[in-house]
């Protein structure tokens, strides 16, 4: 109909350049149509006594709106418009007909696979079509990209998806090649984070059209996907491990499902969720404990629920780096308390911290435990940074704040800041307010806007109550269930004591508070600062806990473990080394990245960091990781991991023949799980690409106008046509509308 | 008439007695019973108490064992005054008073230091016995003092067995952190009570070796000291008094503190 009455199809219009054809300027035409508007205006004014006062007003105006309308069609016929188009000239351009092959093209909906309905298309027509006005080359790709002669090697076995990088290298062809235009056969389940800028820039820039045709189910009808897993890379051994499990379904809403997490076929957790509405996404935290130090490759995963299409997006897996480092901790204590004796005693029962502490016996004396020699701490409370600096936490119990010289606070301060390691204050008498810390410069760390007065530690009972935060912090984890969780930390015994800390800072994080007597106030508070972390316990009296519950109860030990080990977890060794994907899921291409500090951990310069890569089979390779010019002390490399399996780099950095750091990181690549999921037809991806590159998206079962479309392109060997619009049928008829409108009005209101 | 002159003698008998007696000097068991008055500060709210235990005495078959010891010996003088003490020497807050607790309420594990006096004339019944045994367990610390000789040996160890019937009794080593925490207790000596004012000996019975002992747990860390042959609460207690040697008195003070700082860092 279109075509009918406009002669052209509509992508002419859209990608053609208006004209007019006539001698005379376009502003000649302007002002020949304001001048006859003009003098029919004058007309009908001058007319208006002639019709008995039946015409007038708004009635006069309509008349002659009519009456212009018509004059300026007629004028800017006149004038010869036209469109001008550039199009394909035949047989002398190539379309590139590019097809996914990928597993998920073979999946089977509606009675074929999404395979058997791209090839019926291209077979029933639409292959010999295109070849009657260009030349057609044959595309396949997954993971490359490879010409092909015929579509029945299209077998669907590929392990991913990569439409952005293929679509690219087809764009490099048409350096040598005269493509006119791309025509994309896929399901757009793209595995490596969609078409990049820098692609769709490079078709733009050679002006080659890319019609999408699109295959498969934009929704399925009954499927549980885990979307990702959010996990620590690493961690200490026998940590308790959080993963945020991130799911979509469609179909089972608010049916049970099961999370089950897995290392080495054993099971680590187990958890029953009830599935949230269709379509979003839902997160769920599942908590284990890590185990023994080693390499953990955690399999997550889904139980497949009845019905499912496509089970085999219900599991990922998520390597993780169980360490077998023992960090050590210094712990000073003001004067001897129950709490200090059974914190020890909970880091005794911890196979991987070490605490050192030093406690003021008396005045005068002070007794050391934990200590690795004889001379540690022997003089005190570290005084130089070397010596202070290999801790990665420090408590500070019940110490005044003037305990401390200038010195040594501001060496906690950068061994926070500049170190990354983790400092958590405790209450006492001489804890927090009572010790003077809120006019200390390490005020400014903590997570609180300690009071500005005396008296706030009290040797009261207070409960204690889990905050929307503790509920989802490891630290507070005495149950796996989160429910469980709650009511555990509901029957605790009360606290012997309690200390007012003050209001938390924005970005500080409240996941315990205390209750006394109806009121609230903040009990355990964290934040990071820096490179680091800090956390205040305003509390001694959690002994209680220990004492007053069953011994087989492990509340106390627990918490101050997870406390601990969440204060000196993260802190970094000279070098960390990392990479942003663990787990190569069908890719090769892993980014080795290392943050190398020094003596003093400032960012290390004029040092060389070389990455010694083990892979599967005892291959070894050595890479040269480069300094990273934007940030200082970082150096990055790219390596391509060429076989599947488990790969392990240790990095070394060294200044001349000193060594700075080393640390190991651990990686892994697994094929054939890409294209398992994101399954659905991303029509979003498809018609995005088409409509950013001049192209078109289509469904695969609506291919008719295809060929057509693909002639108007700017690319490859084209000509300029140029097409009148005057004798379109559509003129025509605007025009006998506008007089028959006229006609009738006059008819209805007798001025004919 | 015989009747009434028998009556009358008696009497007089009874009265110079009785004036006799008042005129003799208080002894020093008789202090220790006097009504000592709370401290003012009596009320305040500390980070430790001395915790007395209160507990069943022996009764089987021996009168003269269940008349003697009982867990009130020396209570309270001291107990205060070796209070005054730990705050003197130590930087530990403490109570000025005692607290009595038992093994009958669970008042107990909010003391996770106690003394008790006289275990050689204690008799736990099972169920004491293992509330003491979990006590000890999940942290609590036990300090036995003023018990002698192998027959009150015998009547401790008969309780303690039902405590911990599976952990031994051992000698402590002189390299103890126990002997160390503040003080450095290498050289110990017999401590005595104040029967050696009467007997002009520092033992009684045939306890004439002090010992210095205690049952550890799993991961060697003291839970409950033994000071066998020895009267620390008799020297707390007459520390103030000019006829009790100062070297004794110094001694079991030192042997306290650094039993309490040893609880409150192991």
């Amino acid at each position: 109909m279109f075509e009918f009455l406009f002669k052209y199809p509509g992508s002419v219009f859209r990608k053609g350049d208006w004209v007019l054809l006539g001698s005379w300027p376009a502003w000649a035409l302007f002002l020949c149509i304001v001048a006859g508007a003009a003098a029919l205006a004058f007309t009908a004014w001058r007319q208006r006594g002639r019709t008995a006062g039946r015409v007038h007003g708004w009635r006069l105006a309509a008349l002659w709106a009519l009456q212009a309308a018509m004059l300026a069609v007629v004028l800017t016929m006149l004038w010869q418009p036209a469109i001008t188009i550039a199009s394909l000239k035949p047989q002398q351009n190539i379309v590139a007909v590019v097809l996914d092959d990928s597993k998920s093209m073979g999946l089977n909906e509606d009675g074929s696979t999404r395979r058997d309905k791209v090839l019926n298309a291209l077979n029933g027509g639409l292959l010999e079509n295109l070849a009657t006005k260009f030349q057609v080359r044959l595309f396949r790709f997954s993971g490359g990209l490879e010409r092909i002669e015929k579509l029945d090697v299209i077998k669907s076995e590929g392990n991913a998806t990569r439409v952005g990088d293929n679509l690219a290298q087809v764009a490099a062809e048409s350096a040598t090649l005269p493509i006119g235009a791309i025509v994309l056969f896929s399901d757009g389940a793209d595995n490596t984070g969609g078409v990049d800028l820098e692609t769709v820039n490079a078709l733009r820039r050679q002006r080659i059209p890319v019609h999408t045709v699109g295959v498969g189910r934009e929704k399925f009808a009954k499927d549980i996907e885990v979307a990702d897993v959010q996990t620590s890379p690493r961690t200490l051994a026998d940590s308790r491990l959080a993963a945020a499990v991130t799911l979509r379904q469609r179909g089972y809403t608010d049916q049970k499902a099961r999370i089950t997490v897995k290392s080495e076929n054993a099971t680590l957790h187990s958890q029953d969720i009830t599935l949230k509405a269709e379509g979003t996404m839902q997160t769920e935290t599942v908590t284990f404990n890590a185990g023994a130090a080693g390499v953990k490759n955690l399999q997550v995963s889904v139980e497949p629920l009845q019905g499912e299409e496509n089970p085999n997006n219900n599991r990922v897996s998520r390597l993780v780096n169980v360490e077998n480092r023992k960090p050590r901790i210094l712990y000073i204590e003001g004067e001897p308390k129950w709490e200090f004796k059974f914190i020890r005693r909970a880091m005794e029962e911890d196979r991987t911290l070490q605490l050192a502490s030093m406690l003021r016996t008396t005045q005068n004396k002070i007794y050391r435990q934990g200590i690795a020699t004889p001379t540690e701490l022997e003089t005190g409370f570290p005084s130089k940074v070397d010596e202070l600096f290999s801790y990665e936490a420090i408590i500070i119990g019940g110490v005044e704040a003037g305990y401390f010289t200038q010195t040594q606070v501001e060496l906690l301060k950068q061994f926070v800041d500049r170190r990354g390691g983790g400092l958590l204050f405790l209450a006492g008498r001489g804890g927090l307010s009572e010790g003077g810390w809120h006019r200390s410069p390490l005020a400014e760390l903590m997570p609180v806007t300690l009071p500005d007065r005396k008296g706030t530690f009290h040797r009261d009972p207070a409960y204690v109550e889990l905050t929307a935060a503790g509920r989802d912090s490891l630290i507070c984890r005495l149950e796996e269930n989160p429910d469980k969780n709650m009511e555990r930390w509901k029957k605790l015994p009360f606290l012997a004591d309690y200390q007012e800390a003050g209001a938390p800072k924005a970005g500080a994080v409240v996941l315990v508070d205390a209750q006394v007597a109806g009121r609230k106030m903040p009990l355990l508070v964290t934040q990071n600062y820096g490179r680091g972390r800090v956390a205040v316990m305003a509390t001694q009296g959690t002994w209680r806990w220990q004492m007053t519950q069953p011994l087989a109860d492990k509340s106390h030990e627990m918490f101050w473990q997870q406390l601990l080990r969440w204060v000196v977890q993260d802190t970094p060794g000279h070098l960390v080394a990392m990479t942003p994907k663990p787990v190569l899921a069908d890719d090769s291409k892993v980014v080795l990245r290392a943050e190398v500090r020094d003596r003093n951990y400032l960012p290390a310069v004029d040092t060389k960091v070389m990455a010694n890569i083990i892979g599967p089979g005892g291959a070894a390779e050595q890479v040269e990781l480069l300094p990273d010019p934007v940030t200082p002390g970082t150096f990055v490399s790219e390596w391509r991991a060429e076989k599947p399996g488990a790969y392990v780099a240790e990095m070394v950095a060294k200044k001349g023949e000193e060594e700075q750091g080393r640390d190991v990181l651990n990686f892994r690549r697994e094929d054939g799980v890409a294209e398992n999921f994101g399954a659905e037809q991303n029509k979003e991806l498809l018609q995005k690409l088409a409509m950013e590159t001049g192209g078109r998206y289509y469904p695969v079962n609506a291919l008719g106008k295809l060929p057509e479309e693909i002639s108007y392109s700017e690319a490859g060997i084209t000509i300029r046509e140029t097409k009148d619009l005057w004798n379109m049928p559509a003129i025509f008829l605007l025009l006998l509308l506008l007089r028959g409108s006229e006609w009738l009005l006059r008819r209805r209101w007798g001025v004919v | 008439m015989r009747v009434r002159n028998v009556i009358v003698a008696l009497v007089a008998i009874l009265t110079l007695m009785s004036a006799g007696y008042a005129f003799q000097r208080r002894s020093f068991f008789e202090e220790d019973e006097a009504n000592i008055p709370l401290p003012p500060d009596a009320s305040e709210k500390t980070e430790y108490t001395f915790a007395r235990l209160r507990y069943p005495s022996f009764r089987g078959g021996a009168q003269y064992w269940s008349s003697r010891g009982n867990w009130t010996v020396d209570y309270p003088k001291a107990d205060r005054q070796f209070v005054q003490g730990v705050r003197r020497l130590s930087r530990i807050h403490t109570k000025s008073v005692e607290q009595v607790v038992d093994l009958q309420t669970d008042d107990l594990f909010n003391y996770p230091w106690i003394y008790v006096v006289e275990p050689g004339h204690w008799d736990l019944p099972d169920d004491q016995a293992a509330k003491l045994r979990e006590y000890l367990l999940r942290g609590g610390f036990l300090m036995t003092d003023d018990f002698h000789g192998t027959f009150e040996w015998d009547i401790f160890t008969a309780s303690m067995s039902r405590v911990f019937p599976d952990r031994p009794i051992v000698d402590i080593d002189n390299k103890d952190a126990v002997f160390h925490v503040l003080y450095d207790l290498d050289e110990r000596f017999q401590v005595p009570g104040i029967i050696m004012f009467y007997t002009g000996r520092t033992y009684e019975y045939d306890g004439v070796e002090g010992k210095w002992r205690g049952i550890y747990d799993d991961k060697g860390r003291l839970m409950v000291a033994v000071c066998h042959n020895m009267d620390l609460g008799d020297a707390w207690e007459w520390a103030d008094h000019p006829q009790y040697p100062e070297k004794y008195a110094s001694l079991a003070y030192r042997v306290g503190i650094n039993y309490i700082i040893y609880a409150m860092t192991h």
